[in-house]
């Protein structure tokens, strides 16, 4: 006898949210960065911040750290993302 | 009952298990098959209608629906009559100040812990006593495995997906316990929450494993604390020095000694508040000193304030037995409890 049971996954069509179009040059931008505050983070947010400006001609680096690691980012951070090209987002684990 | 979710047809039981462990829908135990009729017996049994809207996940804005919380609850291997505590329970979860997402998806690898307070408990036949934190009745054993279904199918918290636990514990399984009421002259749970005592309650906790604690060689309330208050600190040491919800069950042993002494939780709560504390210098003790600096003589107390000490009656009748339970990390996650069934202060109903 065939039994007939039923999908557990949420099936749920939520609108994810889409990434911005790439940028064909980082020479001259702004670009983000949001830390989840680990230590972990530090070395890397520092080196990637040399990169960008030696080898890609970044003009401004930002860097904003949340408040919970384990969190979204802190409102205030959010208002600010349209004011910046490039956003990267990274975890210290 | 018009149910919405999509149907899958399997040849068989056999064929019902390896179709669901194959979509990863199962914690790796057999599951019970999501009738339409048995879900619609859930949903019957809570008088709530398939496409209810329980909350939305606070970080993904999921949907969760009574609908789907029945087909976990059902694969669980819950009846009708467990179902409004998993109701409840995956309320209280989807609280802001409990943190699902980061509580869920965390490296730390905690569990939800479920209590549950009330005549829930009676009605559902549940054992606080024996063997308490392990398979010690059907419901605890039921509830506790739903609510991880429910993670995983609903929410992707399977390990290596949302679920980044380094290492997790066998709590993830299932880990729900009642308290033992009826041989407490305690105050429940529930009760300190300013929940009466006539209805039923979940309390959720984002935890760690357990740590099990043993001094059967005093009765004075000091030295049995001391020891609880110890491991307290020893997890302060070893795992993280935030302070935060820690939860502690008492067997009646210990409590015996406790209540005859006159002590209340409260009074237990002001004790280990005050005893559990390190300081931060204790740290390069355990191998940790890179991270002491210059705050070596700076005190952590293990909570904030007393009342975040959750206190359990519960265990079996012989053995001076404890146990810690610690919290997920520090304050990021905050123990929520609610009552099941009924709704006190009640805000609007959440909308999609």
């Amino acid at each position: 006898m065939t039994l007939q049971v039923l999908d557990p996954s949420s099936e749920a069509d939520v609108a994810l949210g889409a990434l911005a179009p790439r940028l064909t040059s980082l020479e001259g931008k702004t670009v983000g960065f949001i830390s989840n505050g680990k230590e972990g983070t530090k070395g890397f947010f520092h080196h990637a911040e040399t990169i960008l400006r030696e080898q890609f001609g970044v003009a401004e680096v930002l860097l904003r750290v949340k408040s919970n690691y384990s969190a979204p980012a802190d409102d205030y951070i959010a208002a600010e993302i349209p004011e910046w090209d490039v956003v990267i987002s990274g975890l210290g684990d | 009952m018009q149910l919405s979710s999509k149907i899958h047809e399997a040849g068989d039981f056999n064929a019902v298990q390896e179709l669901y462990h194959s979509h990863g829908w199962t914690d790796g135990l057999p599951i019970v098959p999501p009738t339409a009729e048995a879900v619609a017996a859930c949903l019957e049994w809570s008088m709530l209608p398939p496409d209810q809207l329980i909350g939305l996940e606070p970080v993904r804005e999921r949907p969760i629906t009574a609908e789907k919380l029945a087909i976990n609850a059902v694969m669980a291997g819950c009846l009708p009559m467990h179902f409004p505590v998993v109701v409840a329970a995956v309320t209280a979860m989807l609280q802001p100040e409990f943190l699902l997402h980061g509580a869920t998806a965390s490296t730390g690898g905690c569990a939800v812990l479920l209590v549950l307070n009330g005549p829930i408990r009676l009605e559902l036949n549940t054992n606080p006593t024996f063997n308490v934190l392990g398979s010690s009745d059907r419901a605890t054993m039921v509830i506790g495995r739903a609510l991880r279904l429910i993670l995983i199918n609903m929410l992707e918290v399977r390990p290596g997906e949302i679920d980044r636990s380094t290492l997790g514990h066998p709590g993830k399984i299932s880990f729900c316990l009642a308290e033992d009421e009826d041989d407490s002259n305690w105050l429940s749970l529930a009760e300190q929450q300013d929940i009466p005592k006539e209805l039923s309650a979940v309390t959720v906790m984002a935890a760690g494993a357990p740590r099990q604690i043993m001094n059967e060689w005093t009765t004075e309330p000091e030295e049995i604390l001391e020891t609880f208050a110890a491991e307290i600190r020893a997890n302060m040491r070893h795992y993280s020095i935030w302070p935060g919800n820690y939860a502690i069950i008492i067997a009646k042993q210990l409590r015996d000694h406790l209540d005859a002494a006159g002590w209340s939780k409260k009074d237990v709560a002001q004790r280990i508040f005050e005893r559990a504390r390190i300081h931060r210098r204790e740290w390069a003790d355990v191998g940790k000193g890179a991270v002491v600096r210059d705050r070596g003589d700076t005190v952590y107390p293990a909570m904030e304030s007393p009342d975040q000490l959750l206190i359990i009656a519960a265990g079996g009748p012989a053995g001076g037995f404890g146990a810690v339970i610690p919290p997920w990390l520090g304050h990021k996650s905050h123990a929520v409890t609610l009552p099941i069934g009924a709704c006190l202060d009640c805000g609007p109903p959440p909308t999609l």
